[in-house]
């Protein structure tokens, strides 16, 4: 099975996607990929509800979110109730290993995301501010990424034995698939992701 | 101050208002530089002439920011405009523009940290009724 774990909706201040434009555009151009997972900047969106379109364009769509943290952007899967309490999503200052001790604490998984960009990158950081306690996976394959950000990533990942998923960081309709993550089992909600998540078998792929 | 601060101090009040007279010259002038062609926008004989629906984002208060507001001007630039329109502007209005800070927040990327500010400017015809609301972002961005 195969996701983009990464995906901005217009409920993100810079999105420009509609979901249900993503969802017509997989379907048209037969995009190899099974859903999508929507990574709303600084917020977990509880607004909206895509079952609906799931079932209209059978692709599954599910909701997590981006937080930042002074080590970078972060992807938070798993969102839920007591996660969103323990602290300020809005706040871009976050500590990253509060936000992945806080995110194992309540079932959730954080991954780091384009690692390898300048300033929102968590590699950059982990040479000037020293190593964090408890990253286990990475976004190795980013959609957005330049030239050697998605190289740095990888290379930090296979120093460090991390697992990799990929995602596009699509912003617009046309960039959504761009980089994905292939999963063995199939995955049919937000637990299911989570299970997949936590037995690391899956990779990044290029669909 | 964050921005919540921020908010907190400068939000949810009308900092400014301004009143303009809608001329049909004005209309078309803009309807034809946005390259509008249909007759309903650049005709002024046209039985249903109107605005063309981004034609509120030309107006700007007399102030971008409330009096006092702290923010390093040399540090911003324009992040856009967004219009949501609730009714067509006419040939022959009076317009109300009121201005307001709706929302400030922070966000970081390639180019550092910034802090956004948005200046919602609400407009009303002399019925009273509505017309459209104009977001317009302030972008400063941190020190080099």
């Amino acid at each position: 099975m195969i996701l983009d774990l990464h995906t901005h909706s217009i409920a993100s201040d810079d999105g420009r996607a509609k979901v249900v434009n993503y969802c017509q555009w997989i379907q048209k151009k037969s995009l190899p990929i099974d859903g999508f997972v929507l990574t709303e900047h600084r917020q977990f969106d509880d607004a909206n509800d895509y079952r609906a379109l799931e079932d209209q364009f059978g692709i599954l769509i599910l909701k997590a979110s981006e937080v930042e943290t002074e080590y970078g952007h972060v992807l938070v899967f798993g969102v839920n109730e007591d996660l969103k309490a323990s602290f300020d999503f809005a706040d871009i200052r976050n500590p990253l290993a509060m936000v992945i001790e806080e995110a194992k604490r309540c079932g959730a998984v954080a991954v780091p995301c384009h690692p390898g960009r300048p300033k929102v990158g968590m590699c950059a950081h982990w040479e000037t501010k020293g190593a964090v306690d408890g990253v286990e996976i990475v976004e190795t394959l980013n959609g957005g990424s330049r030239e050697g950000e998605n190289e740095e990533a990888l290379a930090y990942a296979e120093r460090f034995g991390w697992k990799k998923i990929g995602g596009s960081d699509s912003h617009i309709v046309s960039h959504i698939g761009r980089c994905a993550t292939k999963f063995e089992d199939e995955i049919r909600d937000m637990d299911g992701l989570i299970t997949a998540l936590n037995d690391g078998i899956f990779e990044a792929i290029l669909p | 101050m964050n921005p919540a601060e921020l908010l907190a101090e400068y939000g949810d009040h009308v900092f400014d208002e301004i009143d303009l007279d809608i001329t049909k010259e004005s209309l078309v002038g803009f309807a034809t530089a946005c390259g509008e062609a249909h007759p309903r926008f650049i005709d002024s004989e046209h039985a249903d002439f109107q605005g063309v629906p981004n034609y509120l984002t030309r107006i700007h208060g007399t102030r971008s920011l409330p009096e006092g507001f702290p923010v390093e001007m040399h540090r911003c630039f324009d992040a856009g405009k967004s219009i949501e329109v609730h009714q067509a502007v006419r040939a022959g209005d009076n317009v109300t523009g009121k201005s307001e800070i709706h929302d400030i927040f922070e966000k970081s990327g390639r180019s550092g940290t910034m802090l956004f500010i948005v200046h919602r400017m609400n407009f009303y015809n002399q019925k009273g009724d509505h017309l459209a609301t104009v977001d317009w972002r302030l972008v400063q961005r941190e020190m080099d």
